[in-house]
């Protein structure tokens, strides 16, 4: 049993990442690494329980016995089947009518020698006589030798034998492996954590590791049952099964939620499943049974309500995944008490039938147990286990119900009900699985879409890296919750038990403060329908990794491109620069030494564009100002300057390098043309909306009659690049004013 | 006694353009020296009692110097003459501040862009001389961050999003010393600067903040001066880090 010890790998792993870096923040409460003194507890009780079991199979063992099978006729005689024994095998076939002591005590031979499990008996059978037959079994199985007698006169004297370790057969030595597990888990629960709810499961693990002991003693070959057995059948294991029932409807109060009114529930529960004990110990054995499987279905169904309620309150996916393996346990233990009532009223008369399909249905039982605790961690193959357990009960079930029902031939029966089996199998499978499937709810091409936009998105908002993250992890979990916490795991980490994925965001910093530890936290996958799970956990570190590596590249690629960009306009301004600053100095008329100069500034502000990032606007208008101030005032003309915007925007190098040359054209224009002494520049920004204007008192007039050189061309060009307006109009009574108008300056970006 | 003026400057045609400002700029009688490179610009310089300037023979009393020179660059020749007393002006093609602010933390003591026409140049250099150095809004925006209490001078913005290398970026050290009061800006100071920053005229200063104009000059000379302390004290303390005083 390798949970039990502590090198297993999966729940080492498990126990490390999910409790050993989980924030203390959230709800999982810490629980780090085991501790020596727990491994020594551990393996102090597998030894114990190991010793217990061996104890008990040597005490079954020294019981005498003799090695012989018997069935029961439709009549209600105990005829042989077989046997191992020389002299018996030549009576196969022949009915006991008594077993006698060699002094001459004698007991009849009766159907109820052969009952062994009381528990699955529909019979009204008075338990009294029962307890007095088995007695006297065992008691003639104790003296010194017995004889059997069968019909036609018969008689064969024999000499009881110790069983043996081999003679108590296979499904005792089955039923102890089940039944020492459930208790391995249930320990290991409780010394991991010792809570209310660990305490609950280990209840349930305990009383049902016992029922499944003492089905697996009762199924031992041969006749005649240990007198404790006898004594405590059928209320024990009655009992055992109700307190499970209880136990289960209580844990659920506790988990996955801590329901409104728990306690009462809690109370409620155990206080009937006490009446219906109470009431089981008073009954014949058929009325205790009906009682016994009243309670537990009652308790099963309140079950299903209080997890569908949990859900309502909170939307948990282990309330989903829980009510989905508590549905399925539940319509088993419906269809295998169905079965049992219907062939029961259709009068077979083969009780132990009825007794070997519940065995089923309590392997199946404890397959559930063992896999509760791991619901969110489970390796698949252990849910395909409990599924196989579930398909046999399911099979088993129909078999008899088909039996009872139709009264088919054997074969008929057995291959339908298998296929009908099956057949659920498939369906319930993935309906089943489902919560724990990968949680992913988009299609690949559409990940890769959200991935990549998300990238871009990325690289344009660098500070806004942790949101489009969260935006992104959003669209690929689809959770209820998704906000940023102050944590930040080494990698992705699946708390709560899968209702939340905590994912560290990569580098994200601000300005002065530095590095900000931040991480994004999912709860409740596909709104509660999904768990985490440990997939999920390393596939968002992939996307994130991907997402951080894209973004590198990119950012690589980007300042390749501006160092390029830089190179080019070094060498443009050097080596261009340089000559047209010398054709200027050696310009033979004023007129072409400001072209010159004119030039040389517009090849200024191109590689200024090429080799510089993008500019705030305050401060182009700043650098605007200053440039325009200067040049007018060396030619006497005063500047009234206002520039009005409601946000600081970034200006592209497109915007920047069109808006300046614009401004120094039209201020070229105005010092060489229009001998103004005055010049109004007024410009706003209002919502990406850029208005400018600029008037002077000079002595053009009549604008549209002017011949558009190469200047105000170029104004209009760059006016139109920006996707804007440009117009020119009388101004008053002296000089013109120019308009330019564009209405999103940041379309062209 | 004529005033000694040496102007390092490659380009022949910028030089000789460059002697016509000066001759025009001043009353008195100019002596110019040209050296078409740092080398040339160095000899000269030695032959005046070298880089201090201490020999008692006749020092330059101007420098014009090009940034862009064909043995090197015109800021390595202003940070050896940091000590020299001598009015060092930077004459360049390029206006932008990633370029001139370095030349003025050199000990510039004032800059002249060379396509400007001859009055504007001979205006300015006039006003360099007397002590009204220009300072651009770009310029003025990098002094502030420079004197930022915990700003170290370049005023490059901070990389920012997702980092190359995944791992975490430490934040930027901060000295713990308490920065020296010539690393300081009086508020009058800080607050010059801030309308330079933003295209304000000096005349628009004067009126803004209520003082006379030649009060705002008086504030960016003592920048000036400032920048280029601290920025011979941070070259002292990097010096003696790197073993070299």
């Amino acid at each position: 049993m390798a949970t039990a010890t502590d090198s297993h790998p999966a729940l080492d792993a498990a126990a490390g990442s999910m409790h050993g870096a989980a924030p203390h923040a959230l709800r999982q409460p810490a629980r780090r690494h085991w501790r020596p003194w727990q491994r020594q507890i551990l393996a102090a009780l597998a030894l114990l329980g190991c010793l217990a079991l061996f104890a008990l199979a040597r005490s079954l063992a020294a019981s005498p016995g003799f090695d012989a099978d018997w069935t029961l006729e439709p009549g209600g005689g105990v005829v042989l089947e077989r046997s191992a024994l020389a002299p018996l095998q030549r009576l196969a076939g022949a009915r006991l009518e008594a077993i006698a002591s060699p002094g001459g005590e004698s007991l009849a031979a009766d159907p109820l020698i052969l009952l062994r499990v009381p528990r699955w008996a529909l019979d009204d059978l008075p338990l009294p006589r029962w307890r007095q037959t088995q007695s006297r079994l065992s008691a003639l199985l104790q003296q010194d030798g017995v004889v059997l007698r069968f019909d036609a006169a018969r008689q064969l004297a024999l000499q009881p034998k110790a069983r043996g370790y081999a003679g108590l057969g296979a499904l005792f030595w089955l039923t102890c492996a089940a039944a020492l597990c459930l208790c391995l888990v249930a320990a290991t629960l409780l010394t991991v954590r010792a809570n209310r709810r660990n305490a609950l499961y280990a209840v349930m693990a305990v009383a049902q590791a016992l029922n499944l002991l003492l089905m697996g003693i009762a199924f031992m070959p041969g006749l005649g049952l240990p007198g404790w057995l006898v004594a405590g059948s059928p209320t024990v294991p009655m009992a055992l099964d109700l307190i499970t029932a209880a136990a289960f409807v209580h844990s659920v109060t506790l988990y996955p939620l801590l329901l409104p009114a728990r306690r009462w529930i809690a109370g409620a529960t155990w206080l009937s499943m006490m009446l219906v004990l109470l009431l089981v110990a008073r009954s014949a054995i058929g009325l205790a049974w009906a009682w016994t499987q009243a309670g537990v279905v009652g308790c099963g169904l309140l079950v299903i309500g209080l997890l569908s309620w949990a859900y309502r309150i909170e939307p948990h996916p282990h309330a989903v995944l829980m009510r989905r393996v508590a549905l399925a346990v539940q319509a088993s233990s419906m269809l295998l008490t169905g079965a049992v009532v219907t062939a029961f009223a259709r009068g077979m008369p083969a009780q132990s039938s009825f007794a070997s399909t519940a065995l089923v249905w309590y392997f199946f039982l404890a397959s559930v147990l063992l896999l509760l605790p791991f619901l969110s961690r489970a390796r698949p193959k252990s849910y395909e286990l409990a599924m196989l357990a579930g398909v046999c009960t399911l099979a088993i079930s129909l078999d008899l119900l088909l039996d009872a029902i139709t009264g088919l031939e054997p074969f008929a029966s057995v291959s339908m009900s298998f296929f009908a089996a099956l057949l659920i199998y498939m369906f319930a499978r993935q309906w089943l699985l489902d919560p724990t499937s990968r949680t992913g709810v988009l299609g690949s091409e559409r990940m890769f879409e959200n991935v990549y936009r998300t990238i871009r998105e990325v690289e344009a908002q660098p500070h806004q890296s942790a949101t489009l993250l969260a935006g992104l992890l959003r669209d690929m979990f689809n959770p209820l919750q998704a906000r940023s916490v102050g944590q930040r795991p080494a990698r992705s980490l699946v708390i709560d038990d899968g209702a939340a994925l905590l994912v560290p965001v990569p580098g994200i910093e601000h300005h002065a403060s530095g590095e900000v530890q931040s991480s994004v936290l999912l709860r409740y996958a596909n709104h509660g329908r999904h768990l985490f799970t440990i997939e999920d956990a390393r596939l968002t570190d992939g996307v994130v990794e991907q997402l951080r590596r894209a973004v590198a590249y990119d950012k690589a690629v980007e300042r390749g491109r501006s160092e390029e960009r830089s190179r080019i306009a070094q060498d443009l301004h050097d080596d261009i620069g340089a000559r047209l600053l010398t054709l200027m100095y050696k310009a033979p008329s004023p007129e072409i030494e400001d072209y010159l100069r004119h030039t040389l500034k517009d090849l200024k502000t191109l590689t200024r564009g090429l080799a510089a990032a993008d500019q705030r606007l305050s401060h182009a208008t700043a650098e605007w100002k200053s440039d325009i101030g200067q040049r007018l005032a060396a030619a006497q003309i005063e500047l009234s300057w206002s520039f009005a915007y409601d946000r600081d925007v970034v200006l592209g190098v497109v915007q920047w390098s069109a808006l300046t040359r614009v401004l120094r054209e039209l201020i070229s224009n105005a010092i060489q043309h229009s001998c103004a002494t005055h010049v109004d520049i007024a410009a706003s920004l209002q919502a990406g909306r850029l208005r400018l204007s600029l008037a002077d008192d000079g002595i053009g007039r009549d604008p549209h009659a002017w011949s558009h050189g190469l200047g105000l061309g170029g104004v209009r060009k760059r006016v139109k690049l920006l996707g804007g307006d440009v117009q020119w109009a009388e101004n008053g009574h002296a000089g013109v004013i120019c308009t330019v108008l564009v209405p999103d300056i940041n379309a062209r970006q | 006694m004529a005033v000694k003026v040496l102007i390092v400057e490659d380009n022949p045609v910028a030089r000789s353009f460059l002697c016509r400002v000066v001759r025009e700029s001043f009353s008195d009688v100019i002596a110019i020296t040209e050296a078409g490179d740092l080398e040339a610009a160095r000899k000269q310089i030695n032959l005046t009692g070298g880089a201090q300037g201490l020999h008692g023979v006749d020092p330059f009393k101007l420098l014009l110097v090009d940034l862009e020179l064909p043995d090197g660059n015109g800021m390595e020749l202003l940070a050896e003459l940091s000590q020299y007393p001598a009015t060092k002006i930077v004459t360049t093609l390029y206006s932008d501040d990633e370029h001139l602010f370095p030349a003025l933390q050199c000990g510039a003591d004032g800059y002249l862009l060379k396509e400007d026409r001859f009055e504007v140049l001979v205006e300015e250099l006039q006003k360099i001389v007397r002590g009204q150095p220009p300072l651009s809004p770009a310029i003025a925006r990098r002094l502030l961050t420079h004197f930022r209490p915990g700003g170290s001078g370049d005023g490059t913005p901070h990389d920012s999003g997702f980092n190359s290398a995944g791992a975490f970026q430490s934040s930027r050290p901060v000295p713990i010393e308490k920065p020296l009061d010539h690393e300081r800006l009086t508020p009058r100071e800080s607050e010059v600067l801030t309308y330079l920053s933003k295209g304000f005229t000096i005349k628009e200063i004067a009126t803004l903040m209520g003082i006379k104009w030649f009060t705002v000059n008086d504030h960016i000379k003592s920048i000036y001066k400032k920048l280029n302390v601290s920025s011979r004290a941070e070259a002292a303390v990097l010096a003696s880090k790197q073993g070299l005083v």
